[in-house]
């Protein structure tokens, strides 16, 4: 069974291609790594790096056979999973998700070294490789089953991570994780479907059209037969062409179903030129789309709904929360882009004043609320609503610019607040708490802790020349334009978050530390190890973003002359001109 | 007077025209049965017990012979040109709709009889008896599947519930087994009189109890007063609805799934539902199409009562087999919605909801049954802290299969979920999609109480105690897993195998399915 | 007919006299009695109108299960089996009131239905008719068209004596 099945796998070239690669050897890896005897952690260890590091190299190789000119899907792969319904193994990538594909192929070994578990080192590895396929194929994925998924199985190892190696308040914090955004994706799943039959009806709406093309040729040939209404024709050619034109009738107006992205999005586009209406029912359209916004808005999140998510970071192990705030928080605003902007413009456009207004309810209030933290993780979860509050913005701003900016601040926040929780879990593992109140004057006994903080922790800020300045400029840059109000309070948020970080920061690594911690070890050289690469980034694309923008421009431009297409939404003309693409390296620097 | 009798009575020989038996199409109910007695012959006269093991081996050869005796059935029943038939003067129908639920029905046997032998032997009952009762309460469930005739579909259910009764109370050293077969005895005799009065009013309304002349009739007369056809459906919903414990009927479920021995309930969860849907499917679709947009409503209350209690009542339970008594009435919403639908892709959905479902609960209960102790006590909740300690690979295994009963994806339980959901709303239900998937969400929260039971324990561990695991209730698990999780990656197979057996059921989408009249329906 | 006429009186008049004895008798034995001779008069009506498989049926069920299960019921129990002067119940009449009202909602029921017409026997009462419900024509549909349901109640009969054993079973 198995073999042959393999054998049809490799003959239909699934297995070859990259993109299946990189979300199938994770899993893979959790198989083998769960089929290693228990007792011992070190080759649980070296094996889960090994699948893990693979894996990010996979990636890596995607960023450099990539092609910046090409605006579509790259890597593709669509291979028939359920015929019946239509489900096929498509994957594919843009510049959109590019990076995002690349910033979990990473990340992932980054916690895995960063942090060994305090016990039960097989479950905790295979977890974390079930998460990074998982994130992988949100990401890759084409198809709105696949996507489905893959969202959804992202859950269950964030759950058992949480559950298994998380702090006293695990066990509530797990449940509230779990039961939040399955509770948003149950409704997605409905969603899902209804769209399915949505569009299998706007098909048939479109095929009218034809079918009726057909029934009046089928009506010439019968006439000229002298015939009429049920009769046979004699002439056995003129049957079988009557018969093939039912056929063909049939085949018109029973359309399978189809759960392709791509074929759906673009199907919308079948417009009757002269009535000037769609045959895609919009008025439905935007129920689904509120389906999906409510998965994607737990997922974010979005402010009412973002109460599990200090509780999980908090609880979550450091790997736990490094994962969750650097690649499954993008879960939800990459969903909002590709299966909001992509696959339902016309409700995403009439949905974005209310979403751009919660976005920046949540850059407010996520400032707020973490200046009044005194535990220095939850400060960060916080903040990461506030960032988070930033990428919602850009994205429902509508312009080029600001969702490029948006894209760019997903993979940025990722990289430095995934930075800021391991450095937090460093000092926690050291301190054995994270209460601000009792951290004091660290600067003294960890000098280089303290380096990286400040590097990291400016970065978070958005410091012109540091990554974080070029995603938040550039969405503030392009939300300007058509959400001139929302930005100037957005941009309040921007220097609350420098309230808030360099008060914390203040509070913790300046002033006399007293005796327990004065004698706090200072980063050690593996500690240092997993800094480097994050630093080196938060440096590089802070001075030079340009092979970044590059590659997500076109993509974002194809996303939003899409958006154009399918609604009567259109772009303000100053925008499009790609204003600040490049400049704001030399600007900060 | 009983001479002239007697003389009348040989003077006239009366010809019987004699039956047309295909002995093929009943031969998985007859393996059964036939099963059932060489069972009970071979215990009582064999002086000496036999092996421990031997008639839970018996029983799952038995259940496999009946698995292979079915295999060309399916062959026949599939093949264009021979097609599904009926046997016994019409009141046997071999099709592949009996055919894929007598698989299920079969898989449910093999996998409670894994499950009986390690806990028999656990409670030192070793004995042959409730192997024969399931092997008999089976056959019925068979016959319940592949009934053209309320008759047939009565006796079957019957058969089927009586022997359950025993099986439920038959732990006699323990009082709540005692109670929980009273209980079910007393309610469910109750509902097989509603039941039999719902044939009685069918029967005066149409004329007949075969399905497929009752279906004939009212699809070529327009009836002047059907009051008593649709009383007398009501009253077979009510029979159903208590079998499959469907919301109002459900209140014995919780009592008896809590009292009754795990084994039994592993049976009573899966085989029975199967065989309570099978049956319902056949008589509302098959019999009662033309009455959908009357029933429909109806199933649609029902649905969602089923699944709100099912979910929200579960939420406050702290035993864990009263936790998955209410989750099974869940499913059991969720496979109505299935047949709210009223479509083929319900049918489908629900047949495959019912397979995947059977494999998930078996292996569930199957895990209780190990986990509990002696005198099948210790199934609260705190009897499961430190499970994933004391035994990683069955608390993980019981997780998967919880998680798959949330249905998360990869797993078969999402693939049941989403053709439900699919099938409802291809049928213009949304709301009812909707309130089905915020239930699963509900549900779900009692599945990771378990699982947090069982991996978040936390300091206050118990101390480590042995949890013997017998080899048979082992192989049940990996059967089980093994199901759920390839059926979750590639559902295609059972999907298909599900839609080949739906066409029956509904005639209009394939002309070569058993069409009864051909005449359009009425109003 | 006239000869039917006069059987149904006698036996009319033995089922009333019987059902009074059964109510009155002051031993339970002989009440049960009593019983058995107004179920065996009945089994006899239904002779006189041709539905002998109905009588049958009666005389198995009623005398030969049901009654016989009372006379176990009495002599398992504690019952006094000779003359017992306590065996009315003090609320008898509330009995008896029920069974008037009983009588009268059945025989308004007769008498709505029919109108006090006589509706004619049929016209061939002999036992083996060529049609009408009797015997034979229940048998062979036990064996034709019912073969199936049949057959099954044995399954369901073993079932129930499975479960008996189980049940009464002492280990």
């Amino acid at each position: 069974m198995l073999p042959t099945l393999l054998a049809e796998l490799s003959a239909q070239n699934v297995v070859t291609t990259p993109l299946t690669q990189a979300v199938v050897l994770p899993f893979l890896g959790a198989i083998v790594v769960s089929l290693i005897p228990r007792g011992r952690a070190e080759l649980h260890r070296v094996v889960a790096l090994l699948f893990a590091v693979g894996t990010g190299a996979l990636t890596l190789s995607l960023l450099a056979g990539f092609d910046r000119q090409d605006s579509g899907f790259q890597f593709q792969v669509n291979r028939v999973w359920i015929s019946d319904f239509g489900i096929s193994w498509h994957l594919g990538i843009d510049g959109i998700s590019l990076f995002l594909v690349v910033l979990s192929g990473f990340l992932f070994p980054l916690a895995m070294v960063a942090v060994a578990p305090s016990h039960d080192p097989k479950p905790y590895y295979a977890w974390l490789l079930v998460l990074q396929g998982g994130c992988i194929g949100v990401f890759c994925a084409l198809d709105l089953f696949v996507f489905f998924v893959m969202f959804e199985i992202v859950l269950v190892p964030m759950y058992f991570l949480i559950l298994g190696w998380g702090y006293a308040d695990r066990v509530y914090a797990a449940l509230k994780f779990f039961i939040f955004t399955m509770f948003g994706s149950a409704l997605m799943l409905v969603g899902i479907v209804a769209l399915t039959f949505l569009n299998r009806d706007g098909v048939v709406e479109a095929n009218q059209a034809r079918v009726a093309t057909i029934q009046s040729e089928m009506a010439t040939v019968q006439a000229s037969q002298g015939l009429s209404g049920p009769d046979t024709p004699v002439d056995p050619a003129i049957a079988a062409s009557l018969a093939a034109g039912e056929a063909r009738i049939e085949r018109l107006l029973n359309p399978k179903l189809n759960f392709d992205l791509v074929t759906i999005a673009e199907s919308q586009t079948v417009t009757d030129t002269s009535t000037g209406a769609s045959p895609f029912d919009w008025g439905a359209a935007r129920w689904i789309f509120l389906a999906f916004a409510l998965a994607f808005a737990v997922k974010v999140p979005l402010f009412p709904l973002h109460t599990w998510l200090p509780d999980a970071h908090t609880q979550a192990p450091t790997a736990g929360s490094v994962i969750l705030a650097g690649v499954m928080l993008k879960l939800g605003t990459y969903g909002f882009v590709r299966f909001g902007l992509y696959l339902l413009p016309e409700p995403s456009v009439f949905f974005a004043p209310a979403l751009v207004t919660l976005g920046v309810i949540g850059i407010i209030y996520g400032a707020v609320v973490a200046t009044m933290q005194k535990d220095l993780k939850r400060l960060v979860a916080y903040s990461s609503v506030a960032h988070l509050g930033f990428i919602i913005l850009g994205i429902f701003a509508l312009t080029t610019v600001s969702i490029e900016g948006g894209v760019v601040q997903m993979f940025n926040h990722g990289i430095s607040t995934g930075a800021l929780f391991l450095l937090v879990g460093m000092i926690y593992e050291r301190r054995h708490t994270r209460d601000i109140s009792s951290l004091k004057g660290l600067q003294k006994s960890a000098p280089i802790l303290a380096a990286v903080f400040t590097l990291v922790m400016l970065s978070s800020i958005g410091l012109p020349g540091l990554n974080g300045f070029v995603g938040e400029f550039l969405v503030l840059v392009g939300s300007f334009l058509t959400r001139r109000w929302f930005t100037v309070v957005a941009a309040a948020g921007v220097v609350l978050a420098a309230l808030y970080l360099l008060w914390a920061f203040q509070r913790v690594f300046h002033g006399e530390p007293d005796e327990e911690n004065a004698d706090m070890a200072d980063m050690n050289w593996r500690e240092g190890l997993v800094m480097a690469p994050l630093l080196v980034l938060i440096v590089f694309l802070g001075v030079y973003p340009k092979p970044m923008l590059d590659r997500i421009e076109p993509a974002v431009a194809r996303l939003v002359s899409h958006v154009e297409n399918h609604s009567d939404y259109t772009e303000p003309a100053v925008a499009t001109t790609g204003v600040g693409v490049d400049a704001p390296g030399e600007d900060g620097g | 007077m009983l001479a002239s009798l007697w003389q009348q009575l040989s003077d006239s020989p009366v010809p019987i025209d004699s039956v047309d038996l295909a002995w093929a199409g009943l031969a998985p109910v007859m393996i059964l049965i036939g099963g059932a007695l060489l069972i009970l012959a071979v215990d009582s006269l064999v002086p000496r017990r036999l092996r421990p093991g031997s008639y839970a081996l018996a029983t799952v050869l038995l259940a496999a012979g009946a698995m292979v005796a079915a295999v060309p059935l399916w062959q026949r029943v599939q093949d264009a040109e021979r097609g599904p038939f009926a046997t016994a003067a019409g009141a046997i129908m071999v099709d592949g709709f009996s055919v894929f639920a007598t698989f299920v029905i079969l898989s449910a046997v093999i996998l409670a009889a894994l499950s009986f032998d390690g806990w028999l032997r656990r409670e030192e009952m070793d004995g042959a008896e409730p192997y024969v009762l399931m092997l008999l309460s089976a056959s019925g469930g068979v016959m319940m599947a592949s009934a053209n005739d309320l008759i047939v579909m009565f006796l079957g259910l019957e058969i089927l519930s009586i022997a359950v009764y025993v099986l439920a109370a038959m732990h006699l050293r323990k009082i709540t087994s005692q109670e929980a077969g009273v209980k079910y005895f007393v309610l469910g005799a109750f509902s097989s009189a509603f039941f039999l009065y719902g044939i009685a009013l069918i029967y005066g309304g149409t004329g007949s109890t075969n399905l497929v002349r009752i279906a004939t009739y009212l699809s070529a007369t327009v009836l002047g007063d059907s009051g008593l056809v649709l009383a007398g459906l009501a009253l077979l919903l009510v029979g159903f609805g208590f079998k499959v414990a469907a919301a109002p009927f459900h209140f014995w479920a919780p009592d008896v799934y809590q009292g009754a021995p795990t084994p039994s309930v592993a049976w009573m969860a899966s085989g029975v539902k199967v065989a309570g849907f099978a049956g319902l499917l056949r008589v509302f679709y098959l019999a009662f199409s033309t009455y959908r947009l009357d029933w429909q409503p109806v199933i649609f209350v029902l649905a969602v009562l089923t699944m709100l209690v099912g979910s929200v009542l579960a939420v406050v339970q702290t035993d864990v087999k009263r936790m998955l008594a209410y989750s099974s009435i869940n499913h059991a919403g969720f496979i109505l919605v299935a047949v709210q639908a009223a479509t083929a892709a319900g049918v489908q959905a629900a047949l495959f909801y019912l397979a995947a479902y059977t494999f998930m609960v078996a292996g569930s209960f199957g895990v209780i049954a190990v986990v509990s102790r002696k005198g099948d006590i210790g199934t609260s909740l705190d009897d499961y802290r430190g499970l994933s300690r004391d035994r990683p690979v069955v608390a993980f295994a019981f997780a998967l299969l919880l998680l798959a009963q949330a249905g998360v994806p990869l797993t078969s339980g999402f693939f049941a979920k989403f053709y439900v959901i699919t099938a409802a709303i291809e049928a213009g239900s949304s709301t009812l999609a909707i309130i089905a998937m915020i239930t699963a969400v509900i549900s779900s929260y009692v599945y990771l109480r378990i699982i947090v039971a069982m991996y978040g324990a936390g300091d206050d561990v118990p101390a480590p105690r042995t949890i013997p695991l017998p080899a048979a209730a082992g192989l049940a698990l990996v059967i089980s897993l093994t199901v759920t999780m390839s059926v979750g990656v590639f559902p295609g197979t059972l999907a298909s195998l599900a839609e080949r057996a739906t066409p029956v059921l509904i005639p209009e989408s394939d002309p070569g399915a058993v069409d009864p009249s051909g005449v359009p329906p009425g109003p | 007919m006239v000869a039917q006429n006069v059987f149904f009186y006698l036996l009319a008049g033995i089922i009333l006299f019987s059902a009074f004895r059964v109510v009155t008798s002051n031993n339970v034995v002989h009440a049960a009695l009593y019983l058995v001779a107004v179920l065996a008069a009945v089994a006899a009506e239904y002779v006189l109108l041709a539905a002998e498989f109905v009588a049958a049926t009666q005389v198995l069920v009623y005398i030969g299960a049901i009654i016989v299960l009372f006379l176990f019921g009495i002599m398992l129990t504690r019952a006094k089996l000779g003359s017992d002067q306590d065996l009315t119940h003090p609320h008898w009449a509330l009995s008896a009131a029920t069974a008037v009202v009983m009588f009268g909602v059945m025989g308004y029921a007769l008498v709505d239905q029919f109108h006090w017409t006589a509706t004619p026997l049929p016209a061939d009462t002999r036992l083996v008719s060529v049609d009408g419900s009797n015997s034979a024509t229940v048998s062979d549909s036990v064996f034709t068209a019912y073969l199936v349901p049949f057959e099954v109640v044995s399954v369901l009969l073993l079932a129930a004596l499975v479960g008996a054993i189980v049940l009464a079973r002492k280990d």
